[in-house]
């Protein structure tokens, strides 16, 4: 299926035989898109083929089915969920630093982060041992940045390739799909919620009020495949206090309309009006294949993201360079756009919300 | 053009109804006719406002005029960062191009690191040009007048006035005026060390954690202010909670002009007003109150 005309580097080419799609060995994912002619090659490519497969079918598995639809969860699955617990706990264990009147990223974050670092490998009992490095990659990429603090689209789509290895060593079934969205992904995204509240992670790459969110992309996406049979709900219903009161909890797209709502200042129509003018559509069904069409151009189609994309035996992509060094600078795509790094620091929207504190200063 | 119909379409822009497509073509060609005449080092006599960053919030720079007094009875230096992140970056930089074309010798409107291509076309302004015209047109006109932006103004050889800070290529106000600037700002080099530095509470020059320009010391505003017999750097650029922020033993001030950034960050915003006696004084100001956007919704191509 994939070709393994990049595995020079392997000395022996016995193949792993939980693996029979994969020639090459495993290997620690790095990073192979560095430039725009790489990003163009990449989304004619294979592996782009089966990444949005992947997230194709998994949309396709949760139409129809709320966030408390009872799936029955298979070992893995349930293992999943343990393992994201696990993560969630550790942020009440390492609270966040005092920084005084600082809104931006708590440093305390990368101490989270090194324990993430540090337990992952173990943590990853299911994943065969001649993949955990592999495999934990992905995994370790997938809560945001640790040096600057920072979290979006880039860091989610890390965690959708983590699971995408889980399916390739046979770990993941397909029957599993509708609870790898409604449990296991949905609980990341509350790993997430936790993590950007308690050390305010910072929103990568921010387009300000004209993005579709701070942080989060694929719970839009699944969350319009969710709603897009629904009897009555609307796309306008997200305006509806009282819809959001009583679905926020059943469905991916209201429950983050309501959460965007209790951290922003005024209406969607000023803080979110791309949400808002997505309000407009008829129906779900296009929200949810626009949303997909949004996806494949405003993350899978930006060099500022996809420059972090990470590839190894499993996700495969072979980009220009030669790809001796492992931990390569910031690629600055002069020509099409800014690297994120290069923006205004934004401080989270929580922070705004819990720092209320402010002493007026006389003038002078 | 008349100066009619220029003051018809500032009414306009005033009242944040965004200018057709043709206008803004003309506008714009006006605009770059009048900014190729303006310095690199652009000189401006106080009295005079200064004023930060803007970032497409409208009804917070009808505020600032409000406070800070109408053009052309107060004269104004603004220091870029009009457009990006806020909900009316078209109408924002619209009004203020027009008062530069209706009042070019009152007002002067520097370069930000968001006035490029690069940026501007990530993280917001772009994308807000497409939805409110349904083309690029109007992006381009505008950021080809971002090309002709002077990068420092000099207010009465005491105030220099840039929207990042210092460069460690430029020592003295000549070098500064020996720059080539009619250009898409570059990614690296002098002109992008003054659009995007900050000063920092350490020493000397530093890498900047945005990943262009650099951070530079006490040390280094000092020599810059010496050696160039000037007494304060006024910038922008950095989001400060209460509009101001004094650093460098007050060698430097930055000063940002968008309350509650983005909707939400709960920051006061500030102007510094320089009196005819050269006397400063830092005015602070909070988000207007608003009403609900009047544009109307529009589905974006993706879903329709
Ligand atoms: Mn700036």
């Amino acid at each position: 299926m994939i070709s393994s005309s990049d595995n020079s580097h392997s000395r022996d080419a016995h193949t792993h035989n939980s693996d029979s799609c994969c020639s090459s060995t495993p290997r620690i994912p790095k990073r192979e898109i560095l430039t725009k002619s790489d990003l163009e090659r990449f989304q004619t490519s294979e592996t782009y083929e089966k990444y949005m497969g992947f997230i194709t079918k998994l949309n396709e598995a949760v139409v129809d089915k709320p966030l408390d639809y009872s799936a029955d969860k298979s070992d893995n699955i349930t293992f999943l969920m343990e393992l994201l617990d696990k993560l969630k706990a550790w942020v009440d264990e390492i609270p966040p630093a005092d920084v005084g009147l600082s809104r931006f990223g708590n440093p305390s974050f990368r101490k989270w982060h090194d324990k993430l670092s540090e337990k992952h490998l173990e943590l990853l009992t299911i994943v065969p041992e001649d993949y955990k490095t592999e495999v934990g990659t992905y995994l370790l990429a997938s809560f945001g940045d640790y040096k600057r603090i920072d979290y979006g689209t880039g860091h989610e789509a890390s965690f959708m390739c983590f699971l995408l290895c889980l399916q390739h060593l046979g770990l993941i079934k397909e029957e599993d799909y509708p609870a790898l969205v409604l449990s296991v992904f949905w609980q990341y995204i509350m790993v997430m919620r936790k993590l950007t509240h308690a050390y305010w992670l910072e929103p990568a790459g921010s387009h300000g009020v004209w993005g579709l969110d701070d942080y989060h992309f694929l719970p839009f996406l699944f969350g319009s495949g969710q709603l897009s049979t629904h009897k009555y709900l609307r796309p306008k219903s997200i305006h509806d206090p009282e819809i959001l009161e009583e679905f926020g909890e059943k469905y991916m797209y209201l429950s983050s309309i309501k959460h965007i709502n209790s951290i922003k200042s005024a209406t969607l129509r000023w803080h979110s009006p791309m949400l808002d003018d997505i309000s407009g559509v008829k129906k779900w069904e296009k929200v949810n294949s626009g949303m997909f069409k949004m996806y494949k151009a405003e993350v899978l189609n930006k060099l500022p993201i996809m420059q972090h994309f990470l590839f190894g035996s499993i996700i495969q992509f072979k980009g220009s360079a030669d790809g001796t060094e492992v931990e390569m600078e910031h690629v600055h795509a002069f020509g099409q756009e800014h690297p994120l790094c290069c923006s205004i620091r934004i401080p989270s929207s929580i922070a705004a919300v819990q720092g209320e504190l402010r002493k007026p200063i006389p003038f002078d | 053009m008349s100066v009619g119909s220029l003051e018809n379409w500032i009414e306009q822009l005033k009242k944040c109804k965004p200018l057709l497509e043709e206008e803004i073509k003309q506008l714009c060609s006006m605009a770059v006719e009048i900014l190729v005449k303006d310095k690199v080092v652009q000189k401006v006599s106080a009295p005079v406002t200064i004023c930060g960053d803007i970032h497409g919030q409208f009804h917070d720079l009808t505020e600032l005029f409000n406070v800070g007094g109408q053009l052309p009875d107060t004269n104004y230096v603004f220091m870029g960062d009009y457009v990006d992140r806020g909900y009316y970056s078209v109408e924002t930089v619209s009004l203020i191009i027009a008062l530069k074309v209706r009042f070019p010798k009152r007002i002067a409107i520097l370069r930000g690191n968001h006035e490029t291509r690069q940026i501007s076309q990530v993280y917001g302004f772009y994308d807000e040009c497409l939805r409110k015209y349904g083309s690029a047109n109007v992006w381009k006109y505008f950021t080809d007048v971002f090309d002709c932006l002077p990068l420092t103004a000099l207010v009465e050889n005491e105030i220099i006035c840039m929207h990042g800070g210092l460069s460690p290529s430029l020592d003295t106000l000549d070098h500064i005026r020996s720059l080539d600037r009619f250009q898409e700002l570059p990614g690296e080099g002098p002109m992008a060390d003054l659009c995007w530095s900050d000063p920092d509470e350490r020493y000397g020059w530093g890498i900047s954690p945005r990943g262009a320009g650099y951070t530079f010391g006490e040390d280094i505003s000092e020599a810059f202010l010496q050696n160039n017999g000037l007494s304060l750097i006024a910038r922008a650029h950095q989001l400060v909670m209460d509009g101001y922020y004094w650093q460098h033993s007050g060698r430097v001030v930055t000063i940002f002009s968008a309350p509650n950034y983005c909707y939400r960050c709960g920051n006061q915003a500030a102007i510094m007003q320089v009196d005819e006696h050269r006397k400063r004084k830092l005015v602070q100001f909070d988000a207007a109150p608003r009403t609900e956007p009047q544009v109307s919704r529009r589905t974006p191509d993706y879903f329709l």
